[in-house]
């Protein structure tokens, strides 16, 4: 008889206490399970959300006439280019998708246009992602929708601005903001018709959308950032994203109280169990014992098993888990669609991993009084 | 040989101390049926135990063949009874979801071996047990659970069989053929020791100790 034999002709035997166990480890890990995946779910809409809307963090020199600023929304003043490497080499960061622009209210064709010079998205260290916004090539100008409109100007026009030839890359489409009355270019051409070379007047970023709601992002960006750059100011706008992350926060908090107590409970239920197995088979242990069985043997008998019930429970309590997610994740996390919960198998190798370990810790006692039983005493009970 | 001396077992109880073996002194010579006979509660059990090693007695020396039991690691003590000590209890004490093939081989380790495979079968024909060796324990007879134990005792080819009342929980037909099986591996030059409170044992005995209130109270040699 070999000791995997032993052990699954014992669960064989003994089906409730199994089946018991397996419920425990199965109900932990599909807690852990579901909250993660729906979480996780929950986390992606929040970003998708919040790229959606754009960049929600504006870095401006601090001398900016606010008033004329909170008005046009141009900063009337410039800062060095630098500005957007010092702050993209920083590591622990709150922020990404760094784009430094160039922004002057100009006439042209006899019409107020916002020249908008835009340099290519950068990230800091080992956070690199896709851009947010293509780059625009030198030599190619967005025209906003009714500047393309007023001037009558179609896709691969040839245009000139203040003496610099463009071609017209694309017509933008209808807006609703002051993105209709621009002209975009790369920032170096911008750089060059406004003779301003290596200034910049806003450095645009997205946060981390790591914030919880008792956070105060806009102040730990402006210490962060102001740290770096003193001659800069900070300006952070954060409107849907914060409910969706109240929600996620509570829901959060509420599983940081329910998981812990759900795991101990789960923990006591196994080891009980295993106890009561370890009762149940005093006499079998005894004779094993009187055999020549030492004790790792015996340990081996009560642990097996618990890694067994771990590797079935995490498998099982994975993919149920995992349907709990799709049915009530929706619900919890208050408007995540049901396409957006997708199971997570990285999380199966966790639990393929953790549950057999929390399995035999919690087995681990009653193994140790198994090993510890007197034969003597359990084979004298008639 | 197996030597006792001065051997003492005290349990701690609430109630005070218990000293279920007080300064025994006893030599088994090898080849010998030994009979323990005592009313219940005398020490009988005890005293099999200590000498299976499996009970530490509280004071005194235990010794087999000049190897002195407890001065033993714990690993070699558990060796020395695969190898040398096959047990028959009472209660029978089968593994209840093993069949009874596989009980006997549990006397062989956990080392799966087409050989011992082999010897356990020739056991249980030997037992009358042949038709037998795929049912588990719970639908078994009790005198054929008992016989199960008895062949589980004898697959290692032990030198001692340690047996504590085998007779306790059968009829007089079955508790013959049981005694009669230990009775030819004495005949075979093994050594048996024998608890029981009954008499019908003490016919296949060369040697009857007389336990009570853990003291040897009269040694018989027949």
């Amino acid at each position: 008889m070999t000791i995997p034999g032993l052990i699954f002709k014992e669960i064989r035997h003994r089906k409730t206490n199994f089946a018991l166990g397996l419920l425990a480890v199965m109900m932990a890990v599909a807690l852990f399970i579901s909250f993660f995946t729906a979480a996780k779910a929950s986390n992606r809409e929040t970003a998708r959300l919040m790229l959606s809307l754009g960049f929600n963090l504006h870095i401006i020199p601090k001398d900016t006439n606010m008033n004329e600023f909170l008005l046009t929304g141009l900063p009337d003043k410039t800062m060095p280019e630098q500005y957007t490497e010092k702050l993209a080499s920083q590591k622990k960061i709150s922020y990404n998708h760094l784009m430094a622009t160039l922004q002057k209210k100009i006439t042209w064709r006899g019409l107020d246009v916002v020249l908008t010079g835009l340099a290519p998205e950068v990230s800091p260290p080992g956070r690199k992602m896709p851009p947010m916004k293509d780059p625009i090539e030198r030599g190619n100008l967005y025209v906003g929708y009714r500047v393309a409109k007023a001037l009558g100007l179609n896709e691969s026009d040839v245009v000139e601005i203040k003496g610099t030839t463009f071609k017209v890359a694309d017509c933008l489409a209808e807006s609703g903001g002051t993105d209709d009355i621009r002209i975009q270019c790369n920032l170096r051409d911008a750089q060059e018709i406004l003779d301003l070379p290596g200034q910049i007047s806003e450095i645009r970023a997205v946060d981390c959308l790591c914030f919880a709601p008792t956070d105060d992002p806009a102040s730990i960006l402006r210490k962060e950032i102001g740290s770096l750059l003193p001659e800069a100011q900070v300006f952070h706008t954060r409107a849907i994203a914060s409910a969706r992350a109240k929600t996620r926060q509570m829901v959060r908090n509420l599983f940081a109280v329910i998981v812990p107590f759900v795991v101990i409970a789960c923990g006591v239920w196994i080891g009980v169990l295993a106890i009561m197995n370890v009762r149940d088979r005093q006499q079998e242990i005894g004779i094993m014992r009187a055999l020549g069985y030492g004790s790792g043997r015996i340990t081996l008998l009560f642990l097996g098993k618990a890694i067994i019930i771990g590797l079935l429970g995490a498998i099982i309590g994975y993919f149920v888990g995992t349907v709990l997610a799709l049915i009530f994740g929706p619900d919890i996390f208050e408007l995540i669609p049901k396409t957006m919960i997708k199971p997570d198998l990285s999380l199966l190798l966790y639990c393929l991993v953790f549950a057999p370990v929390f399995a035999a810790i919690s087995s681990f006692i009653p193994a140790m009084i198994a090993v510890t039983y007197d034969p003597a005493v359990t084979l004298r009970e008639e | 040989m197996i030597c006792l001396e001065n051997v003492v077992k005290t349990y701690r109880t609430r109630r005070g101390d218990v000293k279920a073996l007080n300064d025994i002194n006893l030599r088994i010579e090898k080849g010998e049926f030994v009979v323990i006979c005592g009313p219940s509660g005398c020490g009988k059990t005890t005293l099999l135990m200590t000498i299976a090693a499996m009970l530490h007695p509280t004071s005194g020396i235990v010794s087999v063949e000049a190897n002195s039991l407890y001065a033993m690691s714990v690993k070699a003590r558990a060796k020395f009874r695969a190898e040398n000590i096959g047990f028959v209890f009472q209660m029978f004490h089968l593994v209840p979801y093993l069949n009874i093939l596989e009980n006997v081989l549990l006397a062989g380790g956990i080392v799966a071996d087409n050989n011992k495979n082999t010897k356990a079968l020739e056991l249980i024909e030997q037992f009358g047990l042949g038709g037998r060796s795929y049912h588990k324990p719970a639908e078994l007879s009790a005198g054929e659970k008992q016989r199960t134990a008895i062949a589980r005792a004898l697959f290692n080819n032990p030198k001692i069989i340690l047996a504590d009342e085998p007779t306790g929980n059968l009829d007089s037909d079955n508790a013959t053929s049981v005694l009669g099986y230990l009775s030819e591996f004495h005949k075979a030059g093994g050594t048996v020791i024998l608890a029981t409170h009954g008499v019908e044992a003490k016919r296949y005995a060369n040697l009857t100790i007389n336990l009570h209130n853990g003291k040897i109270a009269k040694p018989d040699k027949s």
